[in-house]
């Protein structure tokens, strides 16, 4: 037991050799290891052995640096410092380049291309934006639209005219009704209708749609031509009606040309008679 | 340090005077190649320099060098793969030639190279902790903050390192 406890004890000690060399431990310390190694001889040959390798390292040969190592230093020193002041120059200078970049030759035409068309914006949206300006622009768009409509009308009558079915060819002269501005073409085409159409309910419609625009001293002209040119009872007293309605006077002398044609209708000539006789 | 990091350059040639011959000593005692180790301590100052904000987060700068070159010194091992046994030793060999011999001066010369021998059996690690702490004279308690750990850890480990070598030492001698 007794030699265990000494070894327990110097074990205690032996941990802290170290730190006695490393001259880690205070006064107290340090004396009461250096009473334990002067009664411990096993102990006093272990720190020996251990202070002997201590004192040994420090007896290892350390080698000084070269003398060309503090010059070399100073050249990378130097270097160094060339770098850095190269470095912040060319901060500057690369600014400097970049803005020059950007206004060289290569840029300017982008450039001023972007800026075109930023001003040719700025220039549209401000003309689109005035109030004046757009409603003109609307009411000429919505004029041009309209003027558009009734040409489409025009051609899709006188296309409709050609029709074979009569029903067809009524609608078509319906659509004069529609048509704002009758030009000579379309009349021209009424006239036709009215004078030449196998069927005699289109030529009664005709008639109608002709009477409507009597304003025209053309159509008045037109029809007073007609009269003698219509062989259908029906369109002949229809025609004298019309004639009469219109007030024409230079109609009396045709109608009593048609009066004197063979064949005509009892019925249309009393007709004529009358109107004849209102005419005048 | 701080001034060299505020642009004071010049400061970084009396820090170097004031610390090259510690670095060159730490570097050649882990890696015994002279000129290996002066090209090493000369890319831990330029390192330095060339990235001065490092040095925040290590207080005293003695800490921050040896950080630096102790990362130097074990990239250079990994790089070489081999334990950086004393292969050096021709150095020593030449410089002892020229040197006059008695008999005690044969039997210190022979204690010393059993002893150069004891360490390169040494770990690394081992042997960077005689090191730090014999050669470099550094308390526990900055070993222990530059390898991130507890005074009292390295209190056991470096004695433990010094039980280690000198077992060596004894193993060799005999």
């Amino acid at each position: 037991m007794r030699i265990k406890e000494i070894t327990m004890e110097c074990k205690d000690y032996r941990e802290q050799f170290t730190l006695l060399l490393t001259n880690t431990l205070d006064q107290t310390e340090r004396s009461e290891i250096e009473s334990h190694l002067a009664g411990c001889s096993d102990c006093r040959n272990e720190f020996e052995a251990a202070r002997k390798i201590w004192s040994l390292m420090g007896e290892i040969p350390q080698p000084e640096p070269s003398q060309a190592m503090r010059a070399n230093f100073d050249t990378i020193l130097s270097d160094f410092k060339e770098e850095l002041a190269a470095k912040k120059n060319n901060q500057v200078s690369i600014w400097t380049i970049k803005l020059r970049e950007f206004w060289s030759r290569q840029a300017q035409p982008r450039l001023a291309f972007s800026l075109l068309l930023v001003a040719a914006g700025l220039i549209c949206g401000y003309f689109l934006h005035q109030p004046e300006q757009s409603a003109i622009s609307y009411n000429r768009q919505i004029d041009r639209l309209s003027s558009q409509v009734s040409e489409i009308k025009q051609v899709m009558m006188l296309s409709l005219l050609q029709d074979p079915s009569a029903s067809q060819r009524i609608r078509a002269v319906a659509y004069t009704d529609e048509i704002s501005n009758v030009d000579l073409k379309v009349i021209n085409a009424l006239f036709t209708t009215l004078n030449e159409d196998p069927n005699v309910n289109v030529r009664l419609a005709t008639l109608e749609a002709l009477v409507k625009l009597s304003g025209e001293p053309k159509v008045r002209e037109g029809l007073v031509r007609s009269i003698e040119l219509q062989e259908s009872p029906l369109m002949q007293s229809a025609i004298a009606d019309a004639m009469v309605k219109l007030q024409e006077k230079s109609s009396v002398q045709p109608l009593r040309n048609l009066l004197n044609k063979k064949g005509l209708n009892q019925m249309v000539k009393i007709n004529i008679e009358k109107s004849i006789s209102k005419l005048i | 340090m701080l001034k060299v990091k505020n642009g004071d350059i010049d400061k970084m040639g009396l820090i170097y005077e004031r610390y090259h011959r510690q670095l060159y000593r730490f570097i050649f005692n882990m890696t015994r190649q002279k000129e290996l180790s002066e090209d090493m301590v000369q890319n831990v100052f330029l390192r330095m320099l060339k990235y001065p904000e490092g040095f925040m987060g290590f207080g005293e700068f003695k800490m921050w060098m040896y950080h630096i070159a102790r990362n130097a010194i074990y990239d250079h091992f990994r790089k070489v793969r081999r334990t950086p046994a004393y292969s050096d030793v021709k150095d020593f060999e030449e410089r002892i030639e020229g040197e006059h011999r008695t008999d005690a001066h044969l039997e210190k010369e022979q204690e010393l190279k059993t002893l150069e021998t004891a360490m390169g059996k040494l770990s690394d690690e081992n042997r960077e902790l005689i090191i730090l702490c014999r050669f470099q004279e550094m308390k526990y308690h900055e070993i222990a903050k530059l390898l991130n750990t507890t005074e009292g850890a390295i209190k056991v480990r470096v004695h433990r390192a010094l039980n280690q070598l000198k077992s060596n030492f004894l193993r060799i001698e005999n």
